[in-house]
């Protein structure tokens, strides 16, 4: 593969498994045009004719373990710009922010502040990033369930309408920040948060490299529990297929862009709360435009953590994290490890 | 989340086996009841029992309203099991349960919704419906956010299928709860609405407390609980109304997100408590209305119950994420209760079909009409210290308050010494 790629490839790439689309899901609209486009566009390119392997980066720095993140801003904005920049394979950064987001966008930064947090220095990395796309820092909200969660992950609130915006979905009067219709999507019934249904465009979804009691891991997926109003009905199963019907929700799965999973301080057992006797201190993010295959490698890296520190495997566990073969079976991404370029930064 | 206007309550646009406003005026006036219509609005409404709890003027909560919660078992690593309902979750530190109102804080499970009432209502206690139990009072009804199932066709999915948070609460301690009960004369708290299992810590701080003064507590239930709650919290209750939502695994499956057999365990546990209970059977079109599973239904309840629990068929209406079925045909509800009444239960009750005879109440040993009802209003009660006037029949039930209050649950069979 060339060095740089054009914008069709980049977008083919991105909706690769589009073209593998399981019945019964609703496509997004979005992304299946860029496809389209494409493939169309290219239809006389042998090359693309083959699978595309979506690419997920893996950015490690050690200083990033050492002190307070925020002492380590620059660094994990230059970390974050080479990782959608390989992820994206355009000449700069810039290109590749602006390739994935245009000026216009309500972008919504999706955090988990539930147990282990996303760390606000990762997010105001991205937040830079999306200043190089320039949208507009009042186009920007960073959101999760909580105004207090948010609070008390280190995050400023900002519901002015000035500056980039944050709040949580319950933070003002009870059950306001939920539409009021229920939603079905597969096997789930809910209110989607008004936030990811009416007030974005776009979504990065920022989760932690953790695991989780019930789902295996608490990745990029499953977040997105924090958009809907009943998440504690869909954890039997180990949250499959629950965690993908919410995702394959035209609420997200079309305005999905960008996953940077936070693994400045990961965790791999005993999650999503904090648990000291399992910090992983990995000093890196992950970052790929294809969710499922996002997760994938997140999850790869927990289960070799796991198996380093002598711990059973998720699977031996009772606790596999099944949601993402079944959001590769369904054709929302790529869950098949061999079928994706993983880069280190 | 406001009373259904009055006018609205009466218009039915496609169930013409139910009466028109005119109609119910006709037959009130025609029976004595004239006096009950000024109540209709919010008896005679089908569903949507929300409504704000004016009648408990209190202070906003403002967040969850946190409490130790009662029966549950540490596990490793922080990690704990509930052992309130048969879903038995296991919930990680900062998780909450299936429920969604009990949540794990640093190893210690707690109750989120203690005394955070979202809705309380002066109900006529056939509201409940409780058809035996100290018919024609009011009974003090109130509710918290959340459920331990999940019903396809709830009514009440906007408290019932919510977090706490989501939904607008008042704090009420379990003393002024008491005490705005005995201020408006209702010999009943009803715990309702939503699920009171889910907020049962409350529930038994409250029912205790209202039994020392003279104040009866009814459970209104889906019956998901374990035995060892239920029996512990019989002994402040005075009565239970179960919804037994069908006969078969793959609808509590299916439908409700739930299963079968625990709801069965509880009904028998009740029976041997010996505290009075009735059954309300929801019918909804194609899903639990085969004759069949009715009969077999029945006859479990005469085996397993008695003939003389109360069984109660009502109509389904759309709502929630069931609303691609039809309203409840009347002559399906009249299909139920002949199969029960042919089982051999003793008294079956035609439900949500304002004015139609299977409503009232008849001696199960002459026939004999003993209470009529419109609605959930009595317009006349026959009994005469809870006997048919007729034949003399004691009728089962609960039929004053120094007897509902007298009430002492029997001990376990595994409990009960020699003899």
């Amino acid at each position: 593969m060339s060095m740089s790629s054009t914008r069709r490839q980049f977008l083919a790439r991105s909706g690769a498994a589009m073209a593998g689309l399981a019945g019964g899901v609703d496509l997004l609209a979005s992304t299946a045009s860029a496809v389209e486009l494409a493939n169309q566009a290219d239809a006389g390119d042998p090359s693309l004719q083959q699978p595309i392997r979506p690419r997920v980066a893996i950015a490690r720095d050690e200083i990033l373990t050492r002190g307070r993140l925020t002492q380590h801003r620059d660094l994990l904005v230059k970390m974050l710009n080479a990782s959608i920049q390989r992820v994206a394979d355009t000449p700069t950064a810039t290109e590749a922010w602006r390739l994935l987001f245009k000026p216009s966008d309500r972008v919504g930064i999706k955090v988990n502040t539930l147990g282990l947090s996303t760390q606000p220095a990762v997010v105001d990395a991205i937040v830079a990033g999306l200043r190089l796309a320039d949208v507009p820092a009042e186009n920007v909200v960073i959101w999760d369930r909580f105004d207090v969660e948010l609070a008390q992950a280190g995050f400023t609130l900002n519901k002015s309408g000035r500056g980039v915006q944050c709040r949580g979905t319950d933070g003002d009067a009870a059950g306001s920040g939920y539409q009021a219709t229920i939603e079905s999507s597969g096997e789930i019934g809910s209110s989607f948060s008004r936030i990811v249904a009416e007030q974005v465009d776009a979504l990065i979804c920022v989760p932690v490299l953790k695991d989780h009691n019930l789902a295996g891991a608490s990745l990029g997926m499953k977040n997105f529990y924090g958009a809907i109003h009943n998440p504690n009905k869909y954890h039997d199963h180990n949250c499959d297929p629950y965690i993908v019907d919410v995702v394959s929700h035209r609420f997200i799965r079309p305005k999905w862009k960008l996953t940077v999973c936070d693994a400045t301080r990961a965790q791999y057992h005993a999650g999503p709360a904090r648990h000291p006797g399992f910090a992983w201190p990995l000093g890196g993010l992950i970052v790929g435009t294809d969710f499922v295959a996002a997760d994938a490698v997140a999850t790869d890296l927990l289960e070799s953590q796991r198996k380093t520190k002598g711990l059973k495997s998720l699977d031996e566990d009772k606790r596999p994290t099944k949601y993402i073969a079944t959001a590769g079976a369904r054709g929302l991404g790529v869950c098949d490890l061999r079928k994706i370029e993983r880069i280190e930064v | 989340m406001t009373p259904t206007p009055l006018a609205s309550l009466f218009v039915d646009p496609d169930a013409d086996p139910s009466p028109n406003r005119r109609d119910v005026l006709r037959w009130c006036v025609a029976c004595g009841a004239a006096g009950a219509v000024s109540h209709l609005p919010i008896e005679m409404t089908l569903g949507q029992d929300v409504v704000e709890p004016a009648i408990l003027p209190g202070p906003k909560l403002e967040g969850v309203a946190r409490h130790k919660a009662l029966f549950w078992e540490e596990l490793e690593e922080g990690k704990i099991k509930c052992v309130l309902c048969p879903r038995e979750c296991e919930v990680a530190d900062v998780e909450r349960g299936y429920c969604g109102v009990r949540e794990n804080r640093g190893g210690a499970y707690q109750s989120l919704v203690y005394g955070a009432v979202c809705s309380a209502n002066i109900d006529p206690i056939e509201k409940k419906p409780l058809f035996h139990y100290l018919p024609g009072t009011p009974a003090f009804s109130i509710a918290t956010a959340g459920c331990n199932i999940e019903c396809k066709f709830c009514q009440n999915w906007k408290i019932s299928q919510y977090r706490p948070e989501q939904v607008p609460s008042t704090l009420v301690s379990p003393d002024r709860l008491v005490s705005n009960c005995a201020s408006r004369d209702c010999p009943t708290i009803a715990y309702t609405y939503s699920e009171p299992v889910i907020f049962y810590e409350y529930m038994h701080d409250t029912a205790a407390l209202a039994r020392q003064r003279g104040i009866g507590s009814v459970m209104i239930s889906n019956g998901y609980i374990q035995e060892k709650p239920l029996r512990q919290l019989c002994t402040h209750l005075t009565g239970v109304k179960i919804d037994f939502k069908a006969f078969s695994e793959r609808f509590y499956a299916d439908t409700c997100a739930g299963e079968l057999k625990p709801v069965l365990k509880t009904l028998e546990t009740l029976k041997e408590i010996g505290i009075w209970f009735e059954l309300v059977i929801l019918i909804i079109p194609t899903l639990n209305d085969d004759p069949k599973e009715i009969k077999e239904m029945s006859e479990w309840v005469v085996k397993h119950l008695g003939p003389d629990v109360p069984m109660h068929f009502t109509r389904f209406h759309p709502t929630y994420r069931i609303t691609n079925l039809p309203r409840t045909p009347v002559a399906t509800i009249e299909r139920c209760r002949k199969l029960a009444l042919d089982a051999g239960v003793r008294y079956v009750y035609v439900g949500n079909v304002p004015m139609h005879p299977g409503e009232n109440t008849y001696c199960h040993n002459c026939n004999h009409e003993l209470i009529r009802r419109v609605g959930f209003r009595i317009a006349s009660n026959k009994m005469v210290n809870g006997k048919c006037p007729k034949c003399k029949t004691s009728i089962p039930g609960v039929w004053s308050q120094e007897s509902a209050l007298a009430f002492k649950p029997r001990a376990a069979a595994s409990q009960a010494g020699p003899g």
